[in-house]
């Protein structure tokens, strides 16, 4: 897993951000430590499937695609 | 000094000087001072990070507006801005104690295809090949950008760059393309294209634009923005106040006459709910980074940036810090609902004056503190962001967001508005030196000394800010303007610079604290710089020496225009006519695109501050704002189309000295150089030489030596005199589409470089593809040869106040203004200018020198900042157009 993909990853911008636990500052695409959690994305979400490359549903209804963060969506609910 | 000769026979001098060339070493600027240890570390931080976009609310935006369609456009608009509020990822960076921004990255930012979807598509894609036709991209295609600094001007890795700048995640890309696909035959563009295609003349349009005679439309690009923020209402009553007022007036007006009120008032309800949302959302997650912060510092400062937010989702600002916060959230809610650039916060330091007294008073705010806080403010507005075409954020912005602060004026009874919080605002932009947001000075003669002796102090340190601005002539031309919508003596005093500097109607609005009515300034008009954006004069004048000819292109632009140029007269006459069409045409189009935008994307947020909307339940596009007369006309390269006039009128009708035809040979070859298109340079004085330049040799210097703006000379002082009287008239003729007369504007912003790369060489000697002079009273590079008052003098040779404003930009080498006797001799030069009626002036002070040398080696300048032409502006984010014009500019040895 990426840091990208981690809970405490904080975007500086597309390519790098600050770890939220030890305010390092780390590439987007670097290989995460043991302290990885996952972050809350629409990958990871019991209404998310995915339909093609990079791209899927949301509640079979509205595209969606699997790393948009969803911290702030209601319907987000763990696989 | 880099004179005629040494140009044309021996250009070995790459500066121009009035005065004895600097000796020795490049020399820094005098004043060098250095932020908190907080902002220090935030600074640096923003020098590593790079220009980002994401998905996120254009997504959420998107999805919301396909859930509602059937429902009333405002309130189906009111919506899907509350969606994309509500799920913006909040992110809280360590060491900030002003929060929240317009996305998740720092220098966060967004597309908004609802506006117009196609120029971020792939060029292959056939909607890109729509626009193109259109000429809707033209200008992206001239335009350079800055290299260096935060531009993502190459995709690498998982980042694929946007529009020369915004790096955009490899996995966000299929969602925008989808998302912008869903836009198409339904943004304001492709709509207002569709209608625009009505008018009668829209052929012309369309060749206007290829021949990029015009920069770019303003109704889908940048439709708000060149305005003042007015932050009273939040101030007054915050936002459940604000809610509450809602609720009362959309049940006053439910079932009555007017019905459009009621959706008003429920589509801003709606939007303050989702606003509510999203500051609680930065709220949740700071009490999250304070939940793992084991720094105790650290973690009280997180649990107070949550409860400040927590509180001001509901309630009014209880003191100083609160305010500022509060001022913060609302403009970037403002930025996050339409694409926009200029959005001022205006006359901050007055609007903020009543808490900061109070906090002061009691002792719980000290001046360290107040200027640690306002570095922490310049952090956040120099974050800012604008998502746009290559054109657009290039050609014209160069980056730069134009979040203009003013400084002075005068109060409400017409006594020196200026206060000691403004002496730390400027404090605190010379400790903390960054892009934004810029200052400008309004000055009066009844301002303080030390005031004004203040903002020399923060000019020296040669960031370009503040600028110096007549308060009375802006003034003058407000109650010319706007005294038929009902503005008297009193509110024009209350005006300040929205954008750069575009002269902007304000009121005076009663904030009540502790029990005291403070009588604070805040914008109260819409968006100005909207309707005709940025019309090449020479590249008209090219036209009409061509008969209606683009020579780029080889396409026909205008018709025949019928005249046979046997006179001077005849030429100006063929001017006249042609940038006339030019006019027409351009208002009805942009009329169309602004009138769809206000139909499909209306301001909410925006309108729900400007007074007097909450009143009428009228938003902006419905003329709720108390003036509404601000669509204007704006013109770029008029010190060159002036200085062609002199040459053509003195050489070819006057002393017979070559034929027009000979002009338009000459004209043809690039008077016997390499164009600086194929060389890369795009100042006069580095340009390179064919092998048939003596060819041409004796035409160039004919041309060079025509009498040039900038001397005091009457001859050619007199034809700028006469191109602004009628210039300023014939704006009046055209009507807005909130039908009032347009007026002038005249700034160049950046666009004196690209519309200049694609102009062939003009009759006053200026070579192809090189920019034009800068601002719109500025002396074209080099030609200023009589000194600072002399240039004054043709600087003024015409009334500034019949226009919404004029720039000059003058380059002054740090020695001359050095220490106490340099700060006097430069106050009285400005006071000089501004007493002979001039609305504006600003200053590099900087060793050009030093200015080559960054651009030899970017790397060890990344925080070297410039004045360009209204805005200041990181010199390795500005484009070699720009960079080249800079390094061009006459540099004042002496004043």
């Amino acid at each position: 897993m990426k840091h990208y993909d981690c809970k405490y990853y904080l975007d500086i911008d597309a390519f790098r951000g600050i770890c939220k636990r030890d305010k390092s500052q780390i590439n987007a695409d670097d290989s995460a430590c043991e302290h990885f959690e996952k972050a809350t994305k629409c990958k990871h979400c019991a209404n998310f499937s995915m339909t093609e490359t990079d791209l899927g549903m949301c509640m079979n209804e509205y595209d969606a695609y699997p790393e948009m963060k969803a911290i702030t969506c209601n319907d987000f609910k763990w696989k | 000094m880099a004179t005629n000769k040494d140009f044309l026979e021996c250009s070995t001098d790459l500066y121009n000087y009035y005065g004895p060339k600097p000796k020795g070493d490049i020399q820094s600027r005098e004043i060098n001072k250095t932020p908190s240890p907080r902002v220090d570390k935030a600074r640096q931080l923003y020098f590593e990070t790079k220009s980002s976009a994401s998905v996120e609310f254009p997504y959420w935006y998107t999805r919301k507006w396909q859930d509602l369609e059937g429902e009333v456009p405002i309130i189906r608009r009111a919506e899907a801005l509350k969606a994309g509020f509500e799920h913006l990822t909040p992110a809280i960076f360590p060491g900030e104690l002003l929060a929240m921004g317009k996305a998740h990255y720092l220098r966060g930012s967004y597309p908004m295809p609802w506006l117009s979807e196609a120029f971020f598509l792939a060029q292959e894609d056939e909607m890109y090949k729509e626009i193109q036709k259109a000429g809707k991209v033209s200008a992206d295609e001239v335009t350079t950008m800055g290299q260096g600094g935060g531009n993502v001007t190459k995709s690498s890795g998982n980042v694929i760059s946007i529009a020369g700048k915004f790096g955009l995640r490899k996995e966000e890309m299929p969602m925008l393309l989808k998302v912008a696909k869903k836009w198409h035959n339904r943004s304001v563009d492709d709509v207002g294209h569709k209608y625009e295609q009505l008018v009668p003349d829209y052929k012309t349009k369309e060749e206007i634009m290829r021949a990029v005679i015009c920069m770019f439309d303003s109704g889908y690009t940048l439709p708000q923005g060149r305005e003042v923020m007015n932050y009273f209402y939040p101030l007054q009553y915050g936002i459940e106040g604000i809610i509450n007022i809602c609720k009362e007036k959309a049940s006053d007006t439910a079932g009555y006459p007017g019905m459009d009120r009621l959706y008003f008032y429920k589509a801003v309800q709606t939007m303050l709910e989702g606003l509510q949302t999203w500051i609680n959302n930065y709220a949740k997650e700071a009490r999250f980074m304070a939940s793992l912060e084991e720094t105790q510092g650290q973690k009280e400062e997180y649990l107070e940036v949550a409860e400040r937010l927590e509180w001001l989702s509901k309630n009014k600002a209880r003191n100083f810090h609160d305010a500022l916060q509060l001022v913060w959230i609302f403009h970037v809610a403002v930025l996050n609902e339409d694409a926009i650039s200029g959005l001022s916060p205006g006359r901050l330091g007055q609007v903020l004056y009543p808490y900061w007294k109070q906090d002061m008073d009691n002792g719980t705010l000290t001046n360290e503190k107040t200027i640690e806080l306002l570095e922490c403010m310049r952090m956040k507005f120099t974050e800012i962001d604008c998502f746009a075409s290559m054109g657009v954020v290039g050609g014209v912005l160069s980056g730069n967001t134009f979040n203009n602060l003013c400084v002075g004026g005068l109060d409400k009874d017409g006594e020196s508005a200026a206060n000691e919080l403004e002496m730390l605002i400027m404090e605190s932009a010379m400790t903390c030196d960054t892009p934004q947001p810029t200052l400008s000075l309004l000055y009066d003669e009844k301002l303080p000394e030390d005031f004004l002796l203040k903002g020399i102090e923060c000019t020296k340190i040669g960031t370009g800010y503040p600028a110096w601005v007549n308060n009375r002539v802006a003034m003058e031309f407000l109650l010319s303007n706007f005294k038929k919508e009902g503005m008297e003596l009193e509110e024009a005093r209350a005006w300040s610079l929205g954008g750069c500097l575009e002269t902007s109607p304000s009121s005076w609005m009663p904030l009540e604290l502790n029990g005291i009515t403070h009588y604070i300034p805040g914008g109260s008009a819409p968006a100005t710089s909207v309707g005709v954006h940025f019309i090449s004069l020479p590249k008209v004048l090219e036209a009409v020496l061509f008969d209606g000819m683009d020579m780029r292109t080889g396409q026909r632009v205008y018709p025949p225009h019928g005249f046979k140029l046997d006179s001077y007269e005849e030429v100006w006459e063929a001017f006249k006519k042609y940038f006339s069409i030019t006019v027409e045409v351009l208002t009805l189009t942009n009329n169309i695109q602004h009138d769809v935008w206000g139909k499909i994307s209306p301001s909410i947020i925006n309108s729900m501050l400007k007074p007097d909307c909450l009143d009428l339940g009228k938003d902006i596009s419905n003329k709720g704002c108390r003036y509404n007369r601000t669509f204007n006309v704006e013109v770029c390269g008029g010190v060159n189309l002036v200085n062609s006039l002199a040459s053509i009128k003195k050489n070819v009708y006057e002393e017979n000295s070559f034929s027009l035809n000979d002009l338009r040979s000459a004209i043809d070859a690039n008077f016997g150089y390499v164009s600086a298109l194929e060389t890369g340079s795009y100042s006069l004085t580095e340009q390179l030489k064919t092998k048939d330049y003596k060819e041409w040799l004796k035409i160039h210097k004919l041309c060079f030596d025509a009498p040039k703006y900038g001397n005091d000379d009457k001859y050619v002082d007199d034809l700028f005199k006469e191109w602004q009287i009628w210039f300023n008239k014939m704006c009046k003729d055209y009507r807005s589409l909130y039908d009032e007369p347009m007026y002038s504007c005249q700034i160049s912003v950046s666009t004196h470089a690209p519309m200049g790369a694609v102009t062939l060489a003009t009759p006053d000697g200026r070579l192809c593809g090189t920019t034009f002079a800068d601002g719109s009273v500025s002396a074209y590079p080099g030609t200023d040869k009589n000194g600072p008052y002399a240039l004054f003098s043709s600087a003024t040779c015409y009334n500034h106040a019949l226009s919404q404003n004029s720039q000059l930009n003058m380059k002054i080498h740090p020695s001359v203004v050095k220490g106490r006797e340099g700060s006097r001799k430069f106050l009285e030069m400005i006071k000089a200018y501004l007493r002979k009626g001039a609305f504006h002036a600003q200053f590099n002070v900087v060793d050009s020198r030093m200015l080559k040398a960054a651009q030899k080696n970017p790397e060890t300048y990344r925080g070297l900042m410039v004045r360009v032409a209204g805005f200041t502006q990181y010199w390795v984010e500005l484009g070699k157009q720009i960079q080249d014009e800079v390094i061009a500019r006459t540099e004042y040895e002496e004043i």
